[in-house]
């Protein structure tokens, strides 16, 4: 048995608890259907979340493939004279949003995928194979972003799900069960006490009513001894 | 767009020495056969191999800065701007006017990097790594250019010159219209030059630039076109020139598939038939074989009149190839590109 510790078994404490017993439960049930909640969540994110890393890898793959072909074509030299010519970087935006009390990151990319005129350098001067490298990078930049808000959003839910689990196993094993045991344990302190206060009673009563017999007795004993006094006859010589 | 102004050149004009000089250089090109070979080699072989030609000096002045493939594709870059310069200083009158006026794509190719460079905010020694002084900027006037504190100071060197008008087009935003215009002015300045010249093969020199700028204008609508561009965006790139500018032009904007259909019938057509389809996920496989349909134009041509400047563009084609060959297979290699990918970007006589 567990009980609180410092808990004063008393009737105040007792009904306290009580109500901290009625709360605790409430809250337990309540973390537990949200727990359910985010784990249903959680697989819906994770499923994305995988689609999503495969996309990834294969843009990235893609992207590779396409960049090693136009360096291959056109030369290192040349390639990383187009990429000088890069006109805007990509931004990023971020808002937030809210899976049952979970916030996790919205993260919109700006300027990233381009018209094949407005990347910064001519087109006349340039080739197909820069083209389709540069196109595939900006596919997967987004990838990337997407992959960035689907796994930030997993990761917030893992840890709030943790969190969650933690709070219902201590609501389950350890809160509710203390507070049951520390009732029980004020319940009994009490029966206890009333116990004690019966004893305590019945023997004050027993000391009183056999003062009040000696009392009774010594009254008698000398209204007896008083009457003998005045029957018996004056002794003469 | 500019006027150029041609030079008179005496008579005859002299292209027996220009083009025994070319002869000789010929003969140190690799040989085609070695290419295959090449395939199966691994990248350090082909190091090997290339300190075994003309490359040497080059791989042996460059091995402390790179290695591997850098070493490969800057020693190759670097070679072929030695190789270029040479030409231009054995020759004489009109074969060199016109070698230099050829050479120029390199002086273009060179601006464009320094004001690609300087856009970017890139140092002076990181743009001199990716300049190739092939043409008649030499290295002084390029470190000079890069050494500019700003874009304008760099437009601003070339006050009076023929590029003055396409680089007085930069908006401050991008780079793109600018380097159009100088693309522009380089085929126009040729056609000009080319157009311009009495001497025997200058007609063929002709032709080839025209079916240079077709080639460079149709490799422009393959990628406009399949990635939807609006007709005017596109016709804004095509180059002016050509023997089928008017026509070409009128393709711009169309529907790929339709666009695919006008194009049969066409010299070009038999080299990329299997491959232009619809659905063509690659333009580049496109281009590269129009590419290479174009260097094997500029190798027929080479033949027809051996006292003219087209044994010496046929070399300069050739050269070029070379080095575009050796990169696409070390490249291919280290990346570990399927055999056939490297195949077919190799362009071999």
């Amino acid at each position: 048995m567990a009980v609180i510790r410092g808990t004063k078994p008393t009737r105040a404490v007792l009904i306290g608890l009580k109500r901290r017993m009625k709360v605790a439960q409430t809250g337990h049930s309540l973390l537990k259907m949200k727990r359910d909640g985010l784990m249903i969540e959680f697989f819906e994110v994770l499923n994305k979340a995988k689609s999503v890393r495969a996309e990834l890898v294969e843009a990235l793959i893609k992207s590779e493939q396409r960049l090693n072909m136009a360096k291959a074509i056109e030369g290192t030299v040349a390639i990383n004279s187009v990429a000088y010519a890069l006109q805007k970087e990509p931004t990023i935006e971020l808002e937030s949003r809210n899976i049952m009390g979970v916030v996790v990151p919205k993260i919109t990319a700006d300027s990233v995928q381009k018209k094949m005129y407005e990347r910064g350098y001519g087109i006349i001067g340039t080739s197909a194979a820069i083209d389709e490298a540069a196109e595939s990078f900006e596919t997967l930049v987004d990838k990337i972003v997407l992959a960035a808000e689907v796994e930030t959003a997993m990761i917030r839910l893992v840890e709030d799900i943790d969190s969650t689990k933690r709070r219902v196993n201590a609501l389950e094993f350890k809160v509710i069960p203390d507070i049951k045991d520390t009732i029980k344990f004020i319940g009994m302190s009490l029966e206890e006490m009333e116990r004690d206060n019966v004893v305590k009673l019945k023997m004050l009563k027993g000391k009183a009513e056999r003062l009040a017999a000696e009392e009774e007795a010594k009254k008698l004993k000398e209204a007896a001894e008083a009457a003998s006094a005045e029957v018996a006859p004056p002794v003469t010589a | 767009m500019p006027v150029l102004r041609l030079p008179k050149f005496g008579k005859p004009v002299k292209y027996a020495y220009i083009t025994g000089r070319v002869r000789a250089m010929k003969t140190k090109l690799i040989p085609a056969e070695m290419y295959p070979r090449m395939m199966s080699m691994d990248i350090s072989e082909i190091a090997r191999y290339l300190e075994e030609t003309q490359y040497k000096d080059e791989i042996d002045a460059l091995s402390k800065d790179y290695s591997g493939t850098e070493l490969i594709e800057h020693a190759t870059f670097s070679n072929l701007a030695k190789t270029y310069r040479k030409l231009g200083e054995v020759a004489i009158d009109e074969p060199r006017f016109l070698i230099l006026e050829y050479l120029r794509r390199w002086d273009i190719w060179n601006i464009k990097t320094v004001l690609r460079g300087k856009f970017y905010g890139a140092s002076d020694a990181e743009i001199m790594k990716y300049l190739v002084p092939a043409g008649e900027l030499d290295v002084e006037f390029l470190d000079g250019l890069t050494k500019k504190d700003s874009i304008q100071d760099v437009i601003s060197a070339f006050d009076g010159t023929d590029y003055a008008s396409a680089l007085s087009q930069y908006d401050g935003k991008s780079l793109a219209t600018e380097e159009n215009a100088l693309d522009k002015l380089y085929y126009f300045r040729m056609e000009r030059a080319v157009g311009g010249t009495l001497s025997v093969g200058g007609g063929l020199l002709l032709k080839y630039v025209r079916r240079e700028i077709d080639i460079r204008n149709l490799i422009t609508l393959f990628r406009m076109n399949r990635a939807g561009v609006e007709a005017n965006i596109i016709q804004d790139n095509l180059i002016p020139g050509g023997k089928l500018h008017d026509e070409l032009s009128r393709m711009a904007g169309q529907p790929f598939g339709e666009f695919l259909r006008s194009l049969e019938g066409y010299p070009f057509w038999s080299s990329i038939s299997d491959i232009a389809t619809a659905d063509v996920q690659e333009i580049s496989r496109i281009e590269a074989r129009l590419k290479a349909y174009l260097i094997r134009y500029a190798w027929a041509l080479s033949n027809y009149h051996p006292l003219s400047i087209l044994p010496v563009l046929g070399y300069m084609v050739s050269k070029e190839t070379e080095v575009s060959n050796i990169r696409k297979i070390v490249r291919g290699k280290e990346a570990g590109l399927p055999a056939e990918l490297i195949e077919e970007q190799v362009v071999v006589a």
